[in-house]
């Protein structure tokens, strides 16, 4: 242990962190603000990972004229040639990539909600928990994504950085920032009208629908946004692994992201990072620690996700609001009362 | 306003509601009476587009509305309350009134994020909501979350919620129930002074008919799903069918 | 095209996949949880047969009792540590889901952990066995071979559903069960002892889960996601059944059964399509069914309508 790399140690662990950090909001912002139950988290992440992914080796190839399936090992090698040759080209992409993810994944969520909004909330979860198994068979036989393999070398934005270390710390701001901005979003969200709508259809679905409030479409416009900003978490993965193969999208994800919520806290965004920043931590830490006993008796990856499991079920009935309890409404309606009540007193 | 028009509702082969007809004239009082289990709350919820009536027209306003999905017949202007209040347990007083208004600008997600955009109608409606709710008595309550309040005060908030949207008739679901005799004539006179006032038509479902009769100036009486009794509150009270309905249940 | 082999699987299938949701209709009915746990009771009940079979127990007139005990009481203990404290503390029907949610995941990596132990014990494979009482021998008929253990199944299946039928019909605890299904409160009221109904309906509904599980992986396969694997189909199947009635989730079982062996055998024969898309099958179904015929009343829904209403002015 005496080479431990500290450093390198942080900076995946702030990048893991962040995309991570990503995909519980995006949650929080489903089962915490609205009470929607979404146990397909990972078909988002693993639809915004697919769709960066692709989009990246086939315009890399297609800028450079080299025409070969995108799965194939001339197409790993000539995108590692081509990686760092235009910088512009890059970090243009890598924003393109984030935008039209968003778009696409975020449909996708709407269309795939909307018809189970108005059933119990069970339906919802079901019908998108299968909806990323099924996703995940379907790509393992989709030959033009290379099936199980999946796609390799797709070109980090940062490619052109010559020292791997800085390029791989740059990145890892860069995650932070959208997790930032992330954060940002969801609390004015969450802060605003429409947040209330939101907390009003978690409470009470049925008494919202009858104040005149469309809340199948409230639902879906939620389900959009949390679906694109997983995608988004999805482009940040693919980048960072530059590879990406449909194993790597098993439910196993959504319930690493579910224990972060609830752990967290349901319904306060600084409680999903908290969850997001402790559960990733304790996955680096083992990650390490598992590579020191190779010949356990029992995998610890397996003790590793009873304990995930386990965290839910304790969280729920001992501390139901996790560590971050949710906190009212930041609202303006308070300062107009206070005024209106102050201007009385006055008169 | 309001006709229903030979309305029934079937749950599997129970008659919950069996060919009721009758009329809410614009700006009236009207109560709506009977033993338990006789089908108010059922009609309610047939002509507020809760469930789909099995048989009949619902008409409000010149339009025909059954069928409709709550939302939209909320948005025409008629309004409910519920028997046992459905109020947002974890938001506070202020805001479960302050929901109510139909179309709010900040509720669309794109201009949620621009708090320029809604901040202004968000405190008009917010002095809004404030005055109603000192009207009812609420005003102390006004941050406090619903879960913490008492029974009666849960009952004023469910209305006050009612009075706060674009409402042109109000449905009131047993409005009294669980508050005090004298709180409950302050709300019918409360009640009285808003038709006045804003024209507003009311559609009272009562059990306490010593209150109710004082104000109402028409009352419907169901019994097992069929409308047994109609007219002014001193003629129905003396209608013998009544009666015997009454003390049957008793 | 559509042959024996196609009517065959339907039908034992069908058999399998009713004796798994009908008690996943079940314990929603008296419950009102969606019980992801469910799963699990198929995996375990598999894996018991598995370990009991390497032990040397060689009857399924043994496997299927223990296989049975084993759901149950795994039932039973999840009720009374996780659901009923929660529902004493009036959590609603998402929480009590993502509690069970907790506990899937957490028995899904336990059985893990025990077959990783159990290969060093055993030094066989037990990711992926087929349980088999060998004292079962083969049946021909009109040249085809058919395993005893189709019959076996079919013997099985039978008895249960006719217990089920008798208890829920017949006995003082079925009436119970019945009561506190239609109207939990009412139920209490009129002196029925809920909680001790609600953990008999639990155990039942475990143990049947379990033994549908054990048949199952008999037929098919027993892997640690062999539950996993179903849960699609399980749960479109109690769907059919509006999450509320027993007869029509048996009839979805041959329904979802129907056209997972035989319109995909269809699909194939005249699309090419792959029959590992079987899946998207019962996919289809499902989302077909929420769009068609939601089980709103049961499912705890909204009432809104998709359709689009037009009425003429006056």
């Amino acid at each position: 242990m005496l080479g431990f790399d500290v450093i390198g140690f942080l900076i995946s662990w702030l990048t893991l962190f962040g995309t991570y950090a990503i995909l519980s909001m995006s949650l929080n912002l489903e089962i915490g603000f609205t009470g929607m139950a979404d146990f397909g988290k990972v078909a988002f992440y693993g639809i915004g990972a697919y769709l960066a992914a692709t989009i990246t080796a086939f315009t890399f190839l297609f800028v450079n004229g080299i025409k070969c399936p995108l799965h194939s090992v001339e197409a790993i090698v000539a995108l590692k040639e081509c990686a760092s040759k235009n910088p512009a080209l890059n970090v243009s992409i890598f924003v393109l990539c984030i935008l039209i993810t968003f778009i696409i994944t975020g449909a996708i969520g709407y269309l795939i909600s909307y018809p189970t909004l108005r059933v119990g909330p069970a339906f919802l979860g079901i019908t998108v928990l299968s909806f990323g198994e099924l996703l995940r068979i379907f790509m393992r036989h989709f030959e033009p994504t290379g099936g199980t393999k999946g796609l390799a070398g797709i070109p980090h934005p940062l490619a052109w950085i010559p020292d791997p270390r800085l390029r791989d710390g740059i990145y890892a701001a860069i995650v932070l920032v959208v997790m930032l901005l992330t954060y940002l979003l969801s609390e004015k969200i969450a802060n605003s009208p429409f947040g209330r709508l939101m907390r009003t259809v978690r409470d009470d679905e049925i008494a919202t629908l009858c104040l005149g409030k469309h809340v199948p479409r409230i639902k879906a416009a939620v389900f959009f946004l949390a679906s694109g900003l997983a995608g988004i978490a999805g482009v940040l993965l693919a980048y960072y692994l530059g590879s990406v193969n449909p194993d790597m999208f098993v439910p196993a994800v959504t319930f690493n992201v579910w224990a972060m919520v609830i752990f967290g806290g349901m319904g306060n965004n600084k409680g999903a990072l908290i969850g997001s920043a402790i559960i990733t931590f304790v996955d680096r830490i083992s990650f390490v620690v598992n590579l020191l006993f190779p010949q356990a008796i029992i995998s610890p990856d397996y003790i590793r996700w009873m304990i995930v499991g386990l965290l839910i079920l304790i969280t729920l009935l001992f501390k139901p609001q996790g560590l971050m309890p949710e906190t009212p409404i930041k609202t303006l309606a308070l300062t107009a009362v206070a005024e209106e009540s102050g201007g009385e007193e006055n008169a | 306003m309001l006709e229903v028009i030979d309305l029934a509702r079937y749950f599997g082969g129970i008659k919950a509601l069996d060919g009721v007809s009758l009329k809410v004239k614009k700006g009236s009082i009207v109560g709506l009476i009977g033993p338990n289990g006789s089908g108010k709350t059922t009609l309610f919820n047939v002509v507020t587009g809760f469930y789909e009536p099995t048989r009949g027209e619902v008409w409000f306003n010149g339009e025909r509305i059954d069928g409709l999905n709550p939302n939209e017949i909320y948005l025409k202007g008629l309004v409910r309350t519920f028997q046992i209040p459905r109020l947002f347990q974890s938001l506070s007083v202020l805001e479960n009134v302050l929901v109510t208004p139909p179309h709010q600008i900040g509720e669309s997600p794109l201009n949620a994020l621009f708090k320029k955009k809604w901040a202004n109608q968000e405190m008009n409606l917010a002095r809004q909501a404030f005055n109603i709710l000192k009207m009812l008595g609420l005003a102390p309550y006004t941050n406090i979350k619903v879960s913490d309040l008492s029974a009666a005060h849960i009952k004023l908030l469910e209305t006050a919620r009612g009075l706060m949207g674009g409402a042109k008739l109000l449905l009131l679901d047993e409005p009294t129930a669980g508050v005090a005799y004298t709180t409950a004539r302050e709300l019918f006179d409360f009640i009285v002074k808003l038709r006045d006032e804003k024209g507003l038509t009311f559609f009272i479902i009562e059990h306490r008919l010593e209150v109710l009769m004082d104000y109402v100036e028409y009352v419907y009486v169901l019994h097992n799903g069929k409308l047994l009794s109609e007219g002014k509150p001193d003629e129905v009270v003396e209608d013998k069918k009544v009666i015997e309905a009454y003390i049957g249940e008793g | 095209m559509i042959g024996p082999t196609e009517v065959l699987n339907t039908i034992w299938i069908g058999i399998i996949y009713m004796i798994i949701a009908l008690p996943l209709t079940l314990s929603y009915k008296v419950t009102r949880i969606i019980n992801f746990v469910h799963i699990n009771f198929i995996t375990i009940g598999a894996y018991v047969g598995v370990i009991l079979f390497l032990l040397g127990v060689n009857s399924l007139l043994l496997v299927i009792p223990a296989s049975f005990l084993f759901g149950a009481a795994i039932a039973v203990l999840n009720h009374f540590i996780a659901f009923s404290p929660l529902e004493k503390r009036g959590a609603n029907p998402v929480i009590l889901m993502i509690a069970s949610l907790g506990l899937w995941i957490f028995y899904k990596y336990v059985v893990y952990a025990f077959l990783d132990l159990g290969q060093k014990v055993f030094r066989t494979n037990l990711f992926s066995v087929i349980p088999r009482a060998t004292s079962l021998p083969d049946v021909s008929v009109g040249g085809y071979v058919l395993s005893g253990h189709f019959f076996a199944a079919i013997l099985v299946a039978g008895v249960i559903l006719g217990v089920l039928y008798l208890l829920l019909s017949k006995t003082s605890v079925g009436r119970a069960i019945r009561a506190v299904a239609d109207n939990p409160t009412l139920a209490e009221i009129s002196g029925i002892p809920k909680e001790r109904v609600v953990s008999i309906t639990w155990a039942l509904c475990g143990g049947m889960a379990a033994v549908g599980g054990l048949l199952w992986a008999v037929f098919a396969i027993a892997t640690p996601e062999v539950g996993d694997a179903l849960i699609l189909q399980i749960f479109a199947v109690s769907v059919i059944g509006g999450l509320e009635s027993l007869l029509w989730t048996g009839i979805g079982a041959f329904i979802i059964s129907g056209a997972e062996n035989i319109l995909m055998s269809l699909l194939n024969a005249v699309l090419g399509v792959p029959v590992s898309f079987r899946p998207f099958i019962s996919f289809s179904a499902l989302l077909l069914i929420i769009l068609v015929k939601p089980p709103l009343g049961a499912g705890g829904g909204l009432p809104y309508r998709f359709k689009i209403v037009r009425h003429y002015k006056r």
